[in-house]
This record gives structure tokens, C-alpha cells and sequence, in this order.
């Protein structure tokens, strides 16, 4: 899977996060205060302003600070009933259609159904619960003040805050109520979709014997099944596995009837699988095996791959930590993705060779290097034996052990090289990592409908806050809106940082009115204009746009970033850190819409 | 609900609402000013009295109580409540509200309405449980208790507004029209709440245009008219006719009705008059249907007898 960035610990991460927040809190609070200041200013005068703005936020605290759950609680059991009985629940019936069509429209003869099948319905159902409390949440309080029932409310000794909160916290029991029902739903869709077995024929099978004639095992092909079929390693009984193929093998057992051995396939492994990767970091080594800071380029605008050219020195070496006889006691579980760049066709229907050795990184001694076969859009395992050989300075080999003779203080070397010259290898840090454990897959999965269900609790807070001041069809386009930036958050900041450090190769193609004048002028994004006075005044204009955008941007919420979805579909086990980390920008975005809605109620005339 | 005879007012001089230059200007969206609701008001409700406000409809009656709640801001001058600005939610715990018209969740049942708006006074189960079906049979909802509001007539749903106004057992109760949308009996039975109300020592504050439900409960009242006040004082020296003198007998004979002309002349009396009292429309039609009520099957017997008076 893709990781562009390292996943920092919660401990790492918390720290910066919290100051980065309270610092947006504290600015957005001053210029909204100001803001407020003035428009009073104008109408009363600057010492009443002053006098009134001060009040008001003191007498909002102090509404905050009274805050009843039981209030808050009451006014949630209402959202709720309100939901339920404008049949909110017909929304599961769209996702059994949902479903239906998924199975009759998606591929399972794909090259990896679990990655399709889970991606889809994480993201169906991800985006049905969260458009569902949108519109519960930006329609619910509009109607109230018009058909003017929150007149009875805000008459009871009811807080503005309370209001909000008891809203957000009806449309998000909803929510979760909605995502329960289709997260268990879609786990037994896709645990489903993604069975199936194989035949296979005695035609297919052939017997295996040793020199003297004795009978070793069993070789051949399965049946096909999903539009693929797999080798076949089997023993003298028969029993063994049909290898992995499409991202996953079926375990293979036979029973002898009537003399003659019947097999049968079991249920494919592999596919829904919740691992838990060890991974290092990645240096590469040029061509003539000196230090280089990257691999090469080839081109691709996504740089998030470098690549190694074949038959030179050139290597990507990742170095792993923590590695000991505790955690991989028989040897190591290696699994890698690598991508190949043909400069020639070649043998298109075989992978690229290359090797993968290991290296001591205090000593220096290097193993036996082990053959790989690049097969590209595929995790391949390597497993690296406990015992393994060595090769000597004066080309001889000797008996090695892995931890006596490569492991130092826990570190370890991984070398990827290609074998065939004018090819190359394309490698990220995380497409190498020793498989430390799995996961359980169900558990994986219910923590990435936690991903959805943060994702939820911001969107009803948000459409909440939204409907505290707009009318209901300007706060669900007004939420949408900042749903859409957020989704260009990551980019606006890289086009901000670009801007201002003068680094192209960041977000290449410049700000909007440098980007305007590129497509007008039909100016590729990757040549660098010439920096004449009037490119000087562009740039400059674009630094200044791009500021406010960068503000704003920081402030809205990226649900992409809390899609954990990627994770589950690639096999992966989500890191409890990620978590963590998520739900704590999820309880500040939660916590300031909630906080910015009640003052915002507060502050208007429920009854004019 | 519970019938009761009017007492006297057990008002004392304790000021339970106050406006001081209470004014409100309506503004459209860049500020300018649109409609002048409310001209500087200047009221003090004392505990324990039946307040009407007075007006034709737009003379700033509902404009005054929800600026009271605190439901608009003034552009001038300040309100309290119990002492406390208008603005804070505290002075809530001791007050229900029943607005114009009652505006409540269509999607809940009377049960559950009364169940939601107690659970936000922050009362415990069992209370709100027997409040709740106290209020329900006091409304005379018992057998709609399970009917979604949105099923309701204007009555009901009226009826179940009142029930909410008073879930908190409140000292001050302020009644936006509180009869409108109900017939005959219901108006009798909610203006016989009021002053059931007001004897168990609440403040009522109503505003209507019902000139006569405002007359038959109010102990003071205040005249409003394009946002200013008019008039403001006891009913009853408001009303009084001075110069006027009305004397009442039963069982008169007619034939003593010149006696009595000649000795009030004779006392120096101008434009006498001397004639049988009428009652009221709301009276007869009440007396009609609580003797049907006795007696099923009853024949009306109004148009055979055009002059019977009123509860004979």
C-alpha cells in the first residue's frame, strides 16, 4: 500500500498537534471577535460594541460552563425520534441496493477481490452515512426555528450549547446506529463475495518423483475458478497449497477413494488479512554504488517511487530495527512490492530479476543473495531462513547464522538490486517490511468503520454548526464547500510552501494566477518560467491569494486523511497510533463546531 | 379542566417583570431600520397578578413577550425577569410559555412532548410521569394521549401547548393568545385555569385581542397600539363609568318600575333606564351545552321561548 508519509506515534504526534490547534483557536477567535466588534461598533458605537462583545462572550462561557447532560441527552432522544420517524432508516434499504449491485457489477474475477470489494463498500457506506447525517443535520434546526418550535425550547432553562449538542449528539447516535447495521452488513458481503474454491482434475495433477523412482509430491494446476487458477505444491500424501496467485492460496488436502487420491481446496487465504508490518528506512546507492540521496526518476509526476537501475551497483537499502529472535524466532518474513520500468519490452509475460541480500550494518558481511522476480501490483513474500550462507571475501561460502551474523543491536540491512541491465526497479520505503504479526481482520475492519465513523461526527457536527446561522439548502452547499477544500488541504499546503520557498518540484505549476497564465499560454507545469519583473509580480499575487487559502484550508477538515479504508483493503493492520491520532482531531473538529455553533445560535434572534 | 370562581388577587408588590425603555426596531440585512415593533416601554408585573397585554393585531403585544424570554434582543432600554436579565436562560426554570400558536414537535405524542419539555426542567421520571398525565387529563387529551400532534386539531394541539406551558409547575406563566383556536368550552376552561392559576399565587402575563377574555381574567392590563402604550391600569377603574349609577333587583314587579323612576327623579336622576340585564353569548351557549349534557335528548327549546333569560 501507499504511505507516503511515516505514521508518527500518538505521543510524537500529539505535542505539535495540540499547539497547531490552539493556536487556530486562538486566531480564529480574535478575528471573529473583532469582526464582531465592528459590525456592533458601527451600530452602537465602539465602547458599547466593546462592552456588548465582552458580555456576550462572557455570559457564552458561562452558558457553556452550565452545560446539563440530561438536557443535552433529552434534546439528543428528540434528534433521534426525529430521524427515526422521518424514516431516516429507509437509507439501509438504498444500501441493500447498493449492495445488490455491487455483487452483480463488481469483478471477482479481479486481480484482487478483497482490495475491491472492501474498498467499495467502505466507501458506499462511508458516504451514505455521513450525506444521511449532512441532511439530517443541516435540515433539522432550520426547521425548527421556522416552523418556530425551538420557541418552546430556548423558553426552558435550555443552553444555546445545549442545543447543538444535544442535535449533534441525536444525528450522531443515528449515524453510528446506520453505520453499524451497514458495516456488519457489508463484512458479510464482502467475506462472501471474496469465497471460492477450485477444482482439481486428475488431468492437472502430475506425480513428482525422486531419482530412485520414490514418489516426493504431487504438481500441477487447479481448476479455474474467478478467472484464475493456481500452481499446485503438494507433498507425497497429497496435501500441501495451491500457491499464492491474485493475492492469495488455498490450502489443499486429498483422501484416497476407490485407491485413487481426490483433492479437495479449501477456502483462499491471504485475502482478507490484517497484517502488521515492520518497516525500516530506505536509502538508495547510485550506479556506482555511492550514497545517493534519491533514486532515479523516470519521469512520473508522483514521485512517491524512486527507482534502481538494473546490472549497475545502484541498490535501495532499507535498514530495519528492533529485529530479534524474540519477534521472528524461525527467520525472516520479508514481503515486498516492487515496481518495474522497462526501458525495453523484453519478456513481457515474466517479471523483472533482481536480488535481495542481507547485510550486517556494523560488519558489513552480506548473505547469500535470494532471487526475486518482479511481478509488480503484487505483495511477494521472501521468507529468509534462521540458517543461511555467506559470502566470503575471497568468493567462498560459509554456514551463517541470521542473528549471530547479521542482526547488530537489532538493525539489519535489506539490499534490493536489479539483475537486468537498462530496467529498473521502483521502490518506496514502505513497499519493503518484515511481517512482525497479523491482526485479526474483523477487528481491522470494524477500526476502519471507525475511520467512517469520525468521518460522520464531523460531518453532523459541521452541518450543525452550518444550520445555527443559514438557512438549510446555504448550510448543506456551505458544508460541502468545506468538505471539498479539506479534500485539497494536503495540496493547498504544498502549493503555499512551494509558493513561499520557491521550490517547484513541491507542488509544480505555481498559484492560481501563475497556473491561469500556464494554461492559457499552454506552458507545461514542469518548465520553469523565466523570472522576469512581470513573472515576479504573478508570483507575488499568487503568495498573497495563497495565504488566506493556506489559513483556511488548515482550519477544514480532510475526511480523506481519516479514511483508514486503504489500510483494510491493501491487508493491512491500522496502526493504533493512526487511530489515536484521528480521534483527536476528530474530537477537536467536533469540540470547536460545536463551541463555534452555540455561540453562533446564541448570538441570533431564534424569534424575529 | 378544573373550574374555579373568581377570588380576589392575591398580588403582592413584588416585581416580577420589569421593562425599562424597552424597545425594539427591526432591521433588515444591512442594518437599516425596517419597522418600529416596540417604542420605549416602560411596565412593572407584580407577583401574583393576571397582566393583559392589549392591542389590535402588529401593536407589539407578542413583540414585548418574547422580548420578556428573551427570544429577541432590544435595540433599547432592558427587561428583567425575577430580577434577572431577560437574556439569561436561568430565569427559564421559572416559567412556562405558550406561544401564539403552539409550536411543537408534530413527530412526538402528547405523552412525549410533555415527557421531552419536563426532561429539560431536569426533572426526575417519576415526576414527570404523574405531571405529565395530571396535565393531560387537566387539558382533556386522556384519550389522544398516544396520537402523534400532527393528527391533532388547532384545539388539541392548543390545548397540549398549554399542557407544556405549565409542566414545570411555573410562577410565571405568559400566555401568547392563549384562546385562539378554541370553542366556547375551551376558552371558559382556560380562562378558568388562569385564575385557577392565579389564585395558587402565579403571575400570568396573556396578550390577546380578545377584548373579552382579556375583561373577564385580567387584573390590569396594558393597551398597546403601534408599538406604544396607551393605556395602562386595573381593569376595573379602566372600564368604570363615572356619572353613571346602576342599581340590580330580582323579582321585580313592573308595576313598581315607576315608584322607582319618580323617586330617582325626584333625587335629581336624568335618562333612567329600567330594564331586564343581558347576559352573556358565552354564558348561554355554555348553559345549552351543560344541560344537554345533563339531559340527552333534549329538544332545544331557545326558539319556543325567545325571551326565557339566561339560566332558568
Amino acid at each position: 500500500m501507499v504511505l507516503e508519509e511515516e505514521i508518527p506515534t500518538f505521543a510524537a504526534w500529539f505535542g505539535p498537534a495540540l499547539l497547531t490547534f490552539l493556536l487556530t483557536a486562538a486566531l480564529v477567535i480574535l478575528f471573529v471577535g473583532l469582526a464582531a466588534w465592528v459590525v456592533q461598533a458601527v451600530r452602537d458605537g465602539p465602547l458599547a460594541a466593546g462592552d456588548r462583545v465582552y458580555r456576550g462572550v462572557l455570559t457564552g462561557l458561562q452558558d457553556l460552563a452550565g452545560t446539563s447532560p440530561r438536557r443535552v441527552w433529552a434534546l439528543a432522544r428528540l434528534a433521534i425520534k426525529e430521524a427515526l420517524r422521518r424514516n431516516v432508516l429507509v437509507v439501509l434499504g438504498v444500501f441493500g441496493l447498493v449492495i445488490l449491485f455491487a455483487g452483480w457489477f463488481l469483478d471477482p474475477a479481479t486481480v484482487d477481490p478483497g482490495r475491491l470489494y472492501l474498498g467499495f463498500i467502505l466507501a458506499a457506506t462511508s458516504f451514505l452515512v455521513c450525506t444521511v447525517t449532512l441532511v439530517l443535520a443541516v435540515f433539522s434546526l432550520p426547521a425548527d426555528i421556522k416552523s418556530k418550535a425551538i420557541q418552546t425550547v430556548t423558553t426552558k432553562p435550555v443552553r444555546t450549547g445545549e442545543i447543538v449538542l444535544g442535535r449533534f449528539l441525536g444525528f450522531a447516535v443515528v449515524g453510528t446506529l446506520l453505520l453499524g447495521i451497514m458495516g456488519l452488513a457489508g463484512w458479510g458481503f464482502v467475506v462472501r463475495s471474496v469465497q471460492h474454491s477450485h477444482e482439481i482434475a486428475s488431468l492437472d495433477v502430475r506425480e513428482v518423483r525422486d531419482e530412485e523412482g520414490g514418489l516426493t509430491g504431487f504438481e500441477g494446476r487447479t481448476g479455474p475458478g474467478r478467472g484464475h487458477r493456481h500452481f499446485l505444491r503438494l507433498d507425497a500424501e497429497g496435501n500441501g497449497v495451491a500457491e499464492t496467485f491474485h493475492g492469495h492460496r488455498h490450502p489443499v488436502t486429498a483422501q484416497s477413494q476407490d485407491g485413487q487420491l481426490v483433492f479437495e481446496v479449501g477456502s483462499p487465504a491471504g485475502i482478507l488479512e490484517a497484517r502488521r508490518p515492520l518497516r525500516g528506512t530506505l536509502r538508495f546507492l547510485d550506479r556506482e554504488g555511492r550514497p545517493a540521496a534519491k533514486g532515479i526518476s523516470v519521469g512520473a509526476e508522483w514521485a512517491y517511487r524512486q527507482y534502481i537501475e538494473g546490472g549497475t551497483a545502484a541498490a535501495a537499502i532499507w535498514t530495519f530495527e528492533g529485529v530479534g529472535e524474540d519477534e521472528f524466532p524461525d527467520g525472516l518474513p520479508l514481503e515486498m512490492t516492487v515496481r518495474v520500468f522497462r526501458t525495453y519490452k523484453g519478456t513481457i509475460t515474466e517479471g523483472i530479476h533482481g536480488t535481495v541480500q542481507l547485510r550486517n550494518p556494523s560488519t558489513q558481511l552480506r548473505s547469500e543473495a535470494f532471487p526475486i522476480v518482479a511481478r509488480e501490483f503484487t505483495i511477494d513474500e521472501l521468507w529468509i531462513p534462521r540458517q543461511l550462507n555467506t559470502v566470503l571475501a575471497d568468493g567462498g561460502v560459509r554456514e551463517a547464522d541470521l542473528y549471530t551474523d547479521f542482526v547488530s543491536d537489532g538493525r539489519v540491512e535489506v539490499w534490493l538490486q536489479c539483475l537486468e541491465p537498462a530496467q529498473y526497479y521502483g521502490v518506496a520505503q514502505a513497499d519493503f517490511y518484515l511481517r512482525a504479526g497479523d491482526g485479526s481482520f474483523a477487528i481491522n475492519y470494524a477500526k476502519s468503520c471507525l475511520g467512517a465513523w469520525f468521518a460522520m461526527l464531523i460531518v453532523t457536527a459541521m452541518g450543525v454548526m452550518f444550520s445555527t446561522f443559514l438557512s438549510a439548502p446555504v448550510a448543506l452547499v456551505s458544508s460541502l464547500a468545506v468538505l471539498l477544500i479539506g479534500q485539497f488541504r494536503e495540496f493547498i499546503a504544498r502549493l503555499f510552501t512551494s509558493q513561499v520557498t520557491g521550490d517547484a518540484s513541491i507542488a509544480p505549476g505555481g498559484g492560481p494566477i501563475e497556473s491561469l497564465y500556464r494554461i492559457v499560454t499552454q506552458t507545461s507545469i514542469t518548465l520553469e518560467l523565466d523570472p522576469t519583473p512581470a513573472v515576479q509580480a504573478m508570483k507575488l499575487v499568487d503568495t498573497v491569494l495563497l495565504a488566506p487559502m493556506r489559513l483556511a484550508a488548515g482550519l477544514f477538515p480532510s475526511l480523506a486523511t481519516l479514511g483508514t479504508g486503504e489500510f483494510v483493503a491493501g491487508g493491512f493492520d491500522i496502526p493504533g497510533d493512526l487511530l489515536a491520532a484521528h480521534a483527536a482531531e476528530t474530537l477537536a473538529y467536533v469540540a470547536a463546531f460545536c463551541i463555534a455553533g452555540a455561540f453562533c445560535l446564541r448570538a441570533r434572534e431564534v424569534a424575529s | 379542566m378544573t373550574p374555579s370562581n373568581t377570588a380576589p388577587a392575591p398580588s403582592s408588590d413584588e416585581v416580577v417583570i420589569e421593562a425599562r425603555n424597552l424597545s425594539k426596531v427591526y432591521r433588515d440585512f444591512w442594518g437599516r431600520d425596517k419597522k418600529a415593533a416596540l417604542k420605549p416601554l416602560n411596565l412593572a408585573v407584580k407577583k401574583g397578578e393576571i397582566f393583559g397585554l392589549l392591542g389590535p393585531n402588529g401593536s407589539g403585544k407578542t413583540t414585548t413577550l418574547k422580548l420578556l424570554l428573551g427570544l429577541i434582543f432590544p435595540t433599547s432600554g432592558e427587561a428583567f425577569v425575577f430580577g434577572r436579565p431577560a437574556t439569561d436562560v436561568a430565569k427559564n426554570e421559572r416559567i412556562g410559555y405558550l406561544p401564539e400558536e403552539s409550536y411543537l414537535y408534530k413527530f412526538l405524542d402528547a405523552e412525549e412532548t410533555l415527557d421531552f419539555y419536563g426532561r429539560l426542567f431536569g426533572m426526575p421520571p417519576e415526576e414527570r410521569a404523574r405531571r405529565a398525565a395530571a396535565l393531560i387529563e387537566m387539558v382533556g387529551l386522556g384519550r389522544d394521549r398516544k396520537r402523534q400532534l400532527r393528527e391533532y386539531s388547532k384545539g388539541m394541539t392548543r390545548r397540549i401547548g398549554i399542557a407544556q406551558a405549565l409542566i414545570n409547575d411555573p410562577e410565571l406563566v405568559l400566555l401568547d393568545e392563549p384562546t385562539s383556536g378554541l370553542d366556547p368550552i375551551g376558552t371558559r376552561e382556560v380562562k378558568d385555569l388562569i385564575i385557577d392559576l392565579k389564585q395558587r399565587g402565579k403571575t400570568v402575563v396573556m396578550c390577546s385581542h380578545l377584548l373579552a377574555d382579556v375583561e373577564d381574567v385580567c387584573d390590569r392590563i396594558a393597551v398597546l397600539h403601534q408599538g406604544e402604550l396607551k393605556e395602562l391600569g386595573r381593569v376595573e377603574d379602566l372600564l368604570r363609568v363615572t356619572g353613571v349609577t346602576q342599581f340590580q333587583a330580582r323579582d321585580l314587579a313592573p308595576a313598581a318600575y315607576d315608584a322607582v323612576r319618580k323617586v330617582l327623579a325626584e333625587h335629581g336622576a336624568s335618562d333612567i333606564e329600567i330594564g331586564h340585564p343581558r347576559t352573556t353569548l358565552e354564558d348561554l351557549f355554555l348553559d345549552v351545552v351543560r344541560d344537554t349534557e345533563a339531559r340527552p335528548g333534549r329538544r332545544a327549546q331557545a326558539a319556543a321561548t325567545p325571551d326565557k333569560p339566561a339560566g332558568a
